[in-house]
């Protein structure tokens, strides 16, 4: 029984942080229609950068996540704008490509930095836990599940009160109306992509803290659980994916607990096609993108 | 609701205690009627009346909520769109639905190879498309792309898709919209025609003009229900129908 | 109760047409002209000039050829169901696992001979399409492709876990030397050939179904499937054989490439690039034609061999680099580019960029 609960207690944290993980991808794709084959290679590119912070210059990454935002925001506006943006009108599988030929070049790219060592960020703080009852919590995943949680709210609570929240969200409805009211959907989009990366990048710092990273199988293994993530909650539903993130968090937490060896990854994918058969605007998201007017 | 009973009906079609319901809202609401083999019905009714509605039922585009189809005395309700195409059934699209990236011969062509009495060569196909698009007079644009046409011409290209399957029964759905005068016209004479060579038509549409010139029978709906059904002049001078059309002020200041 | 419309013009054109030929093969036979054999000429020509070659090339080479004309077919196959009908499958490579293993089981486990493995494994290969073709073939779009990534990735981990059968995360070894081996080792000719063979004849697969009514019906069901359905194809049947003809062809190069390998893990015929290579190879010389996803496999396969031995651990880089700015400078392919800009003299790059841009 306390191991179905530390296992349950463990899902219930990495599943925020997973969350977290997929809110910005879901994000990007409820609104732009565009599936970043290179979300979990940004996030990776997060965690190196809180990774040089660290070694170099001793920042906690905890201090570095602003530092990790700000500059994948920039890389992902301009990866949009500059990029992205040029094939949105094109058949879906073209961007599909585009952001893989883009994560095979950041993927390398990491590569030759810093070659495929696995990497972490120590901190004297994240290994250790607490006990509630039988079960062990550790600070780190704890700080950083309550830091997606406040991450999510945050997104949730500036695209429905804010007037960019707004602006997002009309582009993401109907592109062409949101133009003729003098949104800007070309700066929209690289906005939104920005925030996407910003938030992957920050992702990947919290599970440096909390493990290791590398850049070969990392990045695909991130972006896989945000895919499964999305659908999950539902596309562009911010909290959705929180709640997709602990579902797939408990799911693998308890399946390694009762099932044997690498069926684990196969309840990820059971999960994702059972979800797109039976309810493709997932478990709690509304199918609020389907009869887009594309201008 | 009646408990469905298999009537033998000589009707072409037969429309039974249709309903279809979206969410809160019944778009279509106890609706009975048939059409007898060369007959041209129309149905009209304002906006969201449901006539297209009606048109998604009958081709199995849409599953009823309650009631029953019957074609040919056979009961098709609820059975996918291509069995029902297979029971000589065709019908055009209110927003046309060209395959863009063919020509308009080889869309044409699709019908004849998928309909009813195939064609069984991609060549045979194609030969009876050039006969339908002479038929309805977009011949010169055989070779063009869809999206190159006029809204008149892709009506008719609309149209002679529809015809190229061989359908006994024709359901068109607003035809005529934005057509200038003797487009209409024209139109018009091609519906006389195709029934003429035995095909029965049902035509949804909206400019009157049209459509009294052209039904035998016309059906108003009004809310998803039946207004009125029966001769064009019956109908007009309905006054239920002309309060539906024109408000009950105008009715009142008429009668007054 | 049928209705035959009765005389006159209209009806002349309605009454159903003599039955004058029957099949895709006569139809095809019957509609050439000289004019527009060429392209069989052509490919009997290449396909001879192929054989040929096996005589004067270096064994390097002729690797090199052996796995272009793999990825011919596998391009062809993947054309099929995500190029004409639409429907773009990111989960090929689930057929090619399957096939593989198929072909590996039933000959290690069962020492079958490979010409009895090969059929079941197509076969196992086809089934599996059906069974997951119905449900999936349902949704759309990306939906469809993050699905059947799913299903390979779900069935790669079966495979992985079904230890005593697969031998599973430590992988399968066909036996092909001494008594032990039901059938014998091709060797790099025979494989040469082999793979030859499946690449002509998933060229001509593919060719035969884009001009027969098959062919139309996929691409309707591409364009509009509302419209299909209401001109009388069968929607659901069309989808779930192009998805199982795609899937035979990819699962048939599955075992041929499990016994040209002898020895391998799950990872390595479940791996996804094969499937990402596919899909770019096809988007970049042009789907929904046949000679693009021709022109794109062996175009992409010299490359990515070039770049390998070329520049070694930038290599992958580069590819990347390369797919990013094809894409973006040639979203219809390359092939229909030049086609396009040979029809209408217009060349200009920057214009195609403009094409798809916000």
């Amino acid at each position: 029984m306390s191991q179905f609960l530390q296992a349950a207690a463990y899902g219930v944290v990495q599943g925020g942080l997973l969350g977290l993980v997929a809110v910005g991808f879901s994000l990007v794709w409820g609104i732009m229609n565009v599936v970043n084959f290179s979300h979990g290679a940004l996030a990776v590119t997060g965690a190196y950068i809180a990774w040089i912070l660290n070694i170099r210059f001793g920042v906690d990454p905890f201090l570095a996540i602003p530092v990790v935002a700000v500059a994948l925001f920039a890389f992902g506006y301009v990866l949009q704008r500059g990029l992205i943006n040029l094939v949105i009108n094109a058949p879906i599988f073209l961007t599909l490509l585009l952001t893989f030929g883009l994560n095979l070049v950041i993927l390398n790219g990491l590569q030759l930095l810093f070659t495929a060592d696995d990497r972490t960020i120590d901190t004297s703080y994240a290994s250790q836990s607490f006990a509630i009852g039988a079960v062990n919590v550790p600070y780190g995943r704890l700080a950083a599940c309550f830091l997606a949680l406040g991450i999510t709210v945050a997104l949730a609570l500036m695209m429905s009160r804010t007037r960019l929240g707004h602006a997002i969200g009309a582009t993401g409805m109907d592109r062409g109306a949101a133009r003729l009211m003098g949104i800007r959907a070309r700066h929209i989009y690289a906005v939104t992509f920005g925030i996407a990366a910003a938030l992957a990048g920050v992702a990947g710092t919290m599970i440096a803290t909390v493990g290791s990273f590398n850049p070969t199988t990392t990045p695909g293994q991130l972006t896989l659980d945000a895919f499964v993530i999305s659908v999950l909650g539902g596309l562009g539903n911010m909290y959705g994916a929180l709640v997709g993130g602990l579902v797939l968090g408990i799911a693998e937490s308890l399946g390694g607990l009762l099932l044997t060896g690498t069926w684990v990854n196969a309840i990820a994918m059971a999960v994702l096609i059972i979800t797109l058969v039976i309810r493709p605007s997932g478990l709690i998201g509304k199918a609020m993108y389907g009869g887009r007017v594309e201008v | 609701m009646i408990a469905p009973v298999e009537v033998p009906s000589a009707a072409v079609l037969e429309v039974r205690h249709l309903a279809k319901r979206f969410g809160g809202l019944w778009a279509l609401r106890d609706v009975s009627f048939s059409v007898s083999e060369g007959e041209i019905l129309g149905v009209i009714g304002p906006n969201g009346a449901g006539k297209s509605t009606l048109v998604n039922l009958i081709t199995g585009h849409l599953r009823p909520t309650t009631g029953q189809v019957l074609i040919g005395g056979r009961d098709v309700t609820g059975l996918r769109p291509w069995v029902i195409a297979h029971d000589r059934v065709a019908r055009t699209f209110q927003i046309v639905k060209p395959f863009r990236g063919l020509t308009v011969r080889e869309n044409v062509a699709i019908g004849a190879m998928h309909g009813n009495e195939r064609d069984r060569s991609v060549r045979d196909a194609l030969t009876t498309a050039d006969e339908l698009l002479d038929l309805v007079g977009i011949a010169k644009h055989a070779n063009a792309t869809p999206t190159q046409l006029s809204v008149a011409d892709a009506r008719r290209l609309e149209l002679a898709k529809a015809l190229a399957t061989r359908p006994r029964l024709l359901l068109i759905d607003e035809v005529m919209a934005g057509l200038r005068h003797h487009e209409i016209e024209s139109a018009v004479e091609l519906i006389h025609r195709l029934r003429d060579s035995g095909i029965t038509i049902v035509a949804v549409e909206h400019v009157m003009k049209a459509i009294v010139s052209v039904s035998d029978r016309i059906l108003v709906l009004h809310h998803g229900s039946i207004l009125a059904l029966g001769s064009p002049s019956e109908v007009l001078a309905d006054p239920r129908v002309i309060e539906a059309y024109l408000g009950h002020r105008y009715l009142d200041r008429r009668s007054s | 109760m049928t209705q035959k419309p009765s005389a006159g013009p209209v009806a002349e054109v309605l009454q159903g047409r003599s039955r004058s030929t029957q099949g895709m093969f006569g139809d095809w036979i019957r509609s050439r002209t000289p004019a527009n054999s060429w392209p069989v000429v052509a490919g009997f020509a290449v396909f001879a000039a192929m054989l040929g070659l096996q005589q004067l090339i270096v064994p390097g080479t002729q690797r090199l050829l052996t796995s272009v004309f793999l990825f011919v077919a596998l391009a062809q196959a993947w054309n099929i169901i995500g190029g004409y009908t639409g429907y773009a499958s990111f989960g090929q490579v689930a057929f090619f696992g399957l096939g593989a293993y198929t072909v590996a089981v039933l000959m290690n486990n069962y020492h079958v001979s490979f010409w009895v493995a090969l059929p079941v494994a197509v076969v196992v290969g086809v089934l599996f399409a059906v069974v997951i073709g119905v449900p999936l073939l349902r949704l759309r779009g990306h939906y469809f492709a993050i699905a059947t990534l799913g299903a390979a990735e779900g069935a790669r981990e079966v495979v992985n876990n079904m230890t005593s059968v697969t031998g599973g995360g430590g992988g399968i070894t066909i036996p092909t030397f001494g008594s032990e081996a039901p059938t014998p080792y091709f060797g790099k000719p025979g494989f040469y050939l082999a793979f030859l063979v499946l690449a002509a004849v998933s060229v001509a697969v593919a060719a035969l179904i884009a001009r027969s009514r098959f062919g139309y019906a996929m691409v309707a069901v591409h364009e509009d499937e509302d419209a299909a359905g209401a001109v009388g194809i069968n929607t659901t049947v069309v989808k779930v054989i192009a998805f199982a003809v795609s899937a035979a062809i990819v699962a048939c190069a599955g075992a041929f490439y499990a016994f040209q390998q002898i020895e391998f893990y799950p990872t390595d015929v479940f791996d996804a690039s094969f499937t990402v290579l596919m899909v770019i190879m096809v988007v970049i010389g042009g789907s929904g034609s046949v000679v693009g996803p021709l022109a794109g496999a062996v175009g992409l396969e010299l490359l990515s061999q070039f770049l390998r031995v070329n520049l070694g651990s930038f290599n992958q880089l580069i590819f990347g680099a390369i797919i990013v700015l094809v894409v973006v400078f040639f979203p219809q392919g390359v092939v229909i580019y030049l086609r396009d800009a040979w029809r209408t003299r217009q060349f200009s790059i920057l214009d195609n960029v403009r094409r798809y841009r916000l």
